[in-house]
C-alpha cells in the first residue's frame, strides 16, 4: 500500500467495480432470495418473538429466523459462542465469497450501531442476579463489542484485514460503503470489504419505542398516515475492488460504486433539520462525487424510514432535486435494520440495476400532499435503469448517500 | 503531501490542559484512584477526570443532558483547536472532517437506560436518556458545537481504536476537499465496565498499574479524552500508521503487534507503549526487543490508566510532545524490566522518531510512527 506522502491527490479517481454481494435479511438469505421477495414486494414484518415486548407500543420487526442462520454453523469453530449477528455476517460474507473466492480485503470497513448488545443485555441481567449467575459471563463481555462479529465472520473465511467499524447510527452502512469506495478510488486500496450488520435486541427496541418513533400500525413510508417505523435487522456485504484490478484477474463485474456524499446535520441529536438540507448535501455530495447531474439518476432507494419528521425531510429534498425520479423505501418489506439498512439497500439497489426492476414502497395508501414524489407504490415494477442513488440517514444528524452505477463493457 | 499534527487537547485523570498534564507527568505523578462499588457490594479502583476538567465545557443547549463523555470529548476537542489557533467558520468548517473514537461509548446513561427497562418494564424507559446511549452521540453534539456539517463518522474498537481513527484520517485527508481532521477518542468510566472487565480477568483491585512486570497483574481503567487535529503544517509529522491487525487468542497477541512493528520499520528513538498490566505488556515486550533494542520505553498508562477508547489519542499526544519538547516523563518501573524504560530527565534528549504501540484487549493491534523534521 502506498503511504500518504506518495499519493497524489490528482490520482483521486479510480473506478470502483463491485466484484461481489452477499445478504442475510428478513427479505431472505442470500441474493436470490433476497431478489423474489423484491419483484413479489413480501412484507416480511412478524411479531418479534427474540425479546419479550407485551408493554411496547410496536410488538413487530423484520426478523432473520434463527433456524435459519445454523447454516453457518460449519464455518465457525465455536458456533455456540457466536452471536446471532455474527452468523448473518458469515452468511452474507459466505455468499460473496462464492462469487468472488479469491478476493483478499487489505481493509474492511463495516457499519453497526449496537454491535453484539444482546450479549451486553444478557451480561446487565445476569449480574441483577447475582455474582453467582454472572459467572461464566467473560465470553458475553468479549463477544459483545462491535468488532467481534465482523472478525468472527472474517475468521470464518480466513481472512484477517484491519477492521474500521463505524457507528454512525442508521447511516453507518451506508457511510461504511462510501468511504470504503473512497478509498480504493484513492489509488491507496485495491480491494476493501465492506457492508454493515445489526441485530434486533431489546434495549434499542424499547429505545425507538420510548420515542414513540416505532409504530404498533404498518410501516407506511412517505404515506400520508404514515406513524413509525417497525425494526428490522440483517447484514450485507459488498465486494469493492479498483475496477482495472478486478478486469485483469477477470472478475464478474456486478456494477460500479461512482459517488458518495457525507453531511453532518446538527439541528438537533434525533429529528432532522425540517428543510431537508441534511439528506441535501450528502446527494449533493453524492452527484458531484459521481461527477453526475441528478437527472442521471434513474431510481432512488430512500432512507424512508416512515417517522413523519424523517420522511417528510428527506422527501423534500428528493422532490427539490430530482423530477419525478422513480423512489421507493423498502423497509416496509424489511424493517429499519439501523447499521445494516444502508448495506442491504446497497445490495437492493444493486439488484434493481441487474434486474432492471424498481423495487415498491409497500403498504403505501395516499400521497402526503406535502410531498411531490414519484412512489413506486406497492407492487415492484420493470424500469430501465443505469444509475442508483442510496440514502442513508441517521441520529447524531449523520447522513450519507452512495451512487452505484451499471457497468457497461 | 504529509500529514502533521497542527494542535493537541487532553482531558485526563491528571487534569486538563496540554502543557500542565505533560508537567505532571514529567514530575512522575500518577493518577490518585477512586473507589466505586458496584450494586453486587464489589469496589472497584477507578482513575477519573477531575469534575473541574469536564466542567470546562461550554454552556451549549446539546450538552444540557448529555453524558460525561460527551463533555470530555467537547472540552478535548476544543482545546485541540485552540492549540493550532484555529476558530473554525463556515468556510474552515467545511473542510474540516471529524472522527470520534470510542469503545464502550456512554456506558453510564445506558447502563440507566436498561436497569429501568430490567427493573420496571419498557414503559418506564426514558426517551431522553436514550439518544444519548447511541456510540455517535458525543460526536453529534462536537460537530455541532464546531458547526461542522460535513464527514463526520464515529469509529468503534478496542484500545487500538485511536490508532485506527488516525488511519481513517489519513485516508480521508488524501481528499483535496478536507484541510483538516480533527481525531477525538473518550470514554467514561462507570461500575458495569469495572464489573466486567474483572469477570474478563484483566482488572486489578487497586493501584498502582505495573506495565512490564511479571506476572501480569491486572490493569485498571480511567477516564477522559484525547484530541489530534491533524493538517498539513505542524512540527511532528504522521510518518507512518501500520492501520491495523488482528489477534484470535491473548497468546497470539505477541505476533500481531511484531506485525505491526515490522510495518513500521525504521529507526526509533522512543516507544509509546500500551503495555497497561495485562497480557499486552508481554506481546509488547517481544516486539520492542526485537524491533527497537535501544529505543526508550514509556508506558503511559501506569500514569493515566486503561482508557480504552482514549488511550491511543493520548499516548500519541504524549509521543508528540517527547518530540516536540525533547523529555520523556520518567517511567517508575520494575527494575527487573530488560526493557530501557525511561528514568527522570536530566536534560533534554535526542529524540527524532517515536513508535506508538497499541495493543487492545479485545483484538485489535494498530502503531503509528512520528517524526519531528
Amino acid at each position: 500500500m502506498p503511504q500518504f506522502s506518495q499519493i497524489k491527490p490528482a490520482q483521486n479517481r479510480a473506478r470502483v467495480a463491485v466484484v461481489a454481494a452477499g445478504i442475510a435479511s428478513p427479505l431472505g438469505l442470500g441474493l436470490d432470495e433476497t431478489l423474489a421477495s423484491l419483484r413479489e414486494g413480501r412484507d416480511c414484518i412478524t411479531p418479534v418473538t427474540v425479546f419479550p415486548v407485551e408493554n411496547c407500543r410496536c410488538k413487530s420487526a423484520g426478523q432473520v429466523p434463527d433456524d435459519r442462520l445454523a447454516a453457518c454453523d460449519g464455518r465457525a469453530r465455536h458456533p455456540e459462542r457466536l452471536h446471532r449477528v455474527a452468523r448473518m455476517m458469515i452468511l452474507a460474507l459466505g455468499e460473496a465469497l462464492i462469487q468472488a473466492p479469491g478476493f483478499v480485503p487489505e481493509l474492511t470497513v463495516v457499519g453497526t450501531t449496537s454491535g453484539g448488545m444482546t450479549f451486553g443485555e444478557e451480561y446487565y441481567r445476569r449480574l441483577k442476579g447475582g455474582p453467582r449467575s454472572a459467572r461464566g459471563a467473560a465470553s458475553l463481555i468479549a463477544n459483545y463489542t462491535p468488532q467481534k462479529p465482523v472478525m468472527d465472520a472474517q475468521e470464518a473465511f480466513g481472512i484477517s484485514a484491519p477492521c474500521q467499524i463505524i457507528a454512525n447510527a442508521c447511516a453507518s452502512g451506508t457511510n461504511a460503503i462510501g468511504h470504503a469506495f473512497d478509498c480504493v478510488r484513492s489509488g491507496r486500496y485495491q480491494r476493501v470489504l465492506t457492508g454493515g450488520y445489526d441485530a434486533l435486541s431489546e434495549l434499542v427496541f424499547v429505545g425507538f419505542d420510548s420515542l414513540q418513533a416505532a409504530t404498533p400500525e404498518r410501516c407506511r413510508p412517505f404515506d400520508r398516515d404514515r406513524s413509525g417505523l417497525v425494526l428490522g435487522e440483517g447484514a450485507a456485504v459488498l465486494f469493492l475492488e479498483n475496477l482495472d484490478s478486478a478486469r485483469k484477474r477477470g472478475a464478474k463485474i456486478l456494477a460500479e460504486v461512482i459517488g458518495y456524499g457525507i453531511s453532518t446535520d446538527n439541528h438537533h441529536l434525533t429529528q432532522p433539520n425540517p428543510s431537508g438540507s441534511g439528506p441535501r448535501q450528502a446527494m449533493e455530495g453524492a452527484l458531484q462525487s459521481a461527477r453526475i447531474k441528478a437527472a442521471e439518476i434513474d431510481y432512488i432507494n430512500a432512507h424512508g424510514t416512515a417517522t413523519p419528521f424523517n420522511d417528510a425531510a428527506e422527501g423534500k429534498a428528493i422532490a427539490e432535486m430530482f423530477n419525478g425520479v422513480p423512489v421507493s423505501s423498502t423497509k416496509g418489506m424489511m424493517g429499519h435494520s439501523l447499521g445494516a439498512a444502508g448495506a442491504i439497500e446497497a445490495v437492493i439497489s444493486l439488484l434493481a440495476l441487474q434486474d432492471q426492476l424498481l423495487p415498491p414502497n409497500i403498504n403505501f395508501r395516499r400521497a402526503d400532499d406535502g410531498l411531490d414524489l414519484n412512489i413506486v407504490a406497492n407492487n415492484s415494477r420493470p424500469g430501465k435503469l443505469r444509475t442508483v442513488l442510496s440514502n442513508s440517514f441517521g441520529f447524531g444528524g449523520t447522513n450519507a448517500s452512495v451512487i452505484l452505477r451499471a457497468h457497461e463493457t | 503531501m504529509s500529514l502533521r499534527v497542527a494542535g493537541m487537547g487532553w482531558v485526563t485523570p491528571l487534569g486538563s490542559g496540554l502543557d500542565h498534564v505533560w508537567g505532571r507527568l514529567l514530575n512522575g505523578e500518577r493518577a490518585k484512584a477512586e473507589s466505586i462499588s458496584s450494586p453486587l457490594g464489589r469496589a472497584h479502583a477507578v482513575f477519573r477526570a477531575p469534575a473541574e476538567a469536564a466542567a470546562q465545557a461550554p454552556a451549549h443547549p446539546r450538552l444540557r443532558r448529555s453524558s460525561a463523555i460527551s463533555r470530555f470529548a467537547v472540552v478535548a476537542g476544543l482545546a485541540a483547536l485552540d492549540d493550532a489557533k484555529l476558530k473554525l467558520d463556515a468556510k474552515t468548517s467545511a473542510r474540516t472532517a471529524l472522527i470520534f473514537a470510542v469503545s464502550n461509548g456512554g456506558v453510564i446513561y445506558t447502563r440507566k437506560f436498561y436497569h429501568d427497562i430490567v427493573e420496571s418494564g419498557a414503559k418506564a424507559a426514558s426517551p431522553l436518556l436514550f439518544p444519548e446511549t447511541v456510540f455517535n452521540a458525543p460526536a453529534s453534539h462536537l460537530a455541532a458545537i464546531l458547526g461542522i456539517n460535513g464527514a463526520s463518522y464515529t469509529l468503534v474498537g478496542d484500545g487500538a481504536v485511536g490508532i485506527l481513527a488516525l488511519k481513517m484520517a489519513e485516508d480521508l485527508m488524501l481528499s483535496e476537499t478536507l484541510d483538516r481532521c480533527l481525531v477525538v477518542g473518550a470514554e467514561e468510566a462507570d461500575w458495569l465496565l469495572c464489573d466486567a472487565y474483572r469477570q474478563w480477568r484483566l482488572l486489578r483491585s487497586k493501584p498502582p498499574i505495573e506495565p512490564f512486570r511479571r506476572p501480569a497483574r491486572g490493569m485498571i481503567l480511567s477516564e477522559g479524552a484525547g484530541a489530534v487535529l491533524l493538517g498539513r503544517d505542524g512540527l511532528i509529522e504522521i510518518e507512518k500508521i501500520a492501520g491495523g491487525t488482528n489477534f484470535r487468542k491473548q497468546r497470539e497477541a505477541g505476533a500481531a503487534v511484531e506485525k505491526v512493528f515490522a510495518e513500521l520499520g525504521g529507526e526509533t528513538d522512543l516507544v509509546v507503549a500500551s503495555a497497561n498490566g495485562t497480557f499486552v505488556d508481554e506481546a509488547e515486550r517481544a516486539a520492542v526487543l526485537r524491533h527497537c533494542p535501544h529505543a526508550k520505553v514509556y508506558a503511559l498508562k501506569g500514569f493515566l490508566g486503561e482508557s480504552v477508547g482514549a488511550s491511543a489519542l493520548w499516548q500519541t499526544i504524549c509521543g508528540v510532545q517527547s518530540l516536540c519538547t525533547q523529555l520523556v516523563p520518567p517511567d517508575s518501573l520494575p527494575t527487573e524490566s530488560e526493557l530501557p524504560l525511561t528514568a527522570k530527565p536530566k536534560g533534554r534528549e535526542q529524540l527524532r522518531r517515536a513508535v506508538i504501540s497499541v495493543c487492545g484487549l479485545n483484538q485489535q493491534v494498530a502503531g503509528l510512527r512520528l517524526v519531528r523534521n
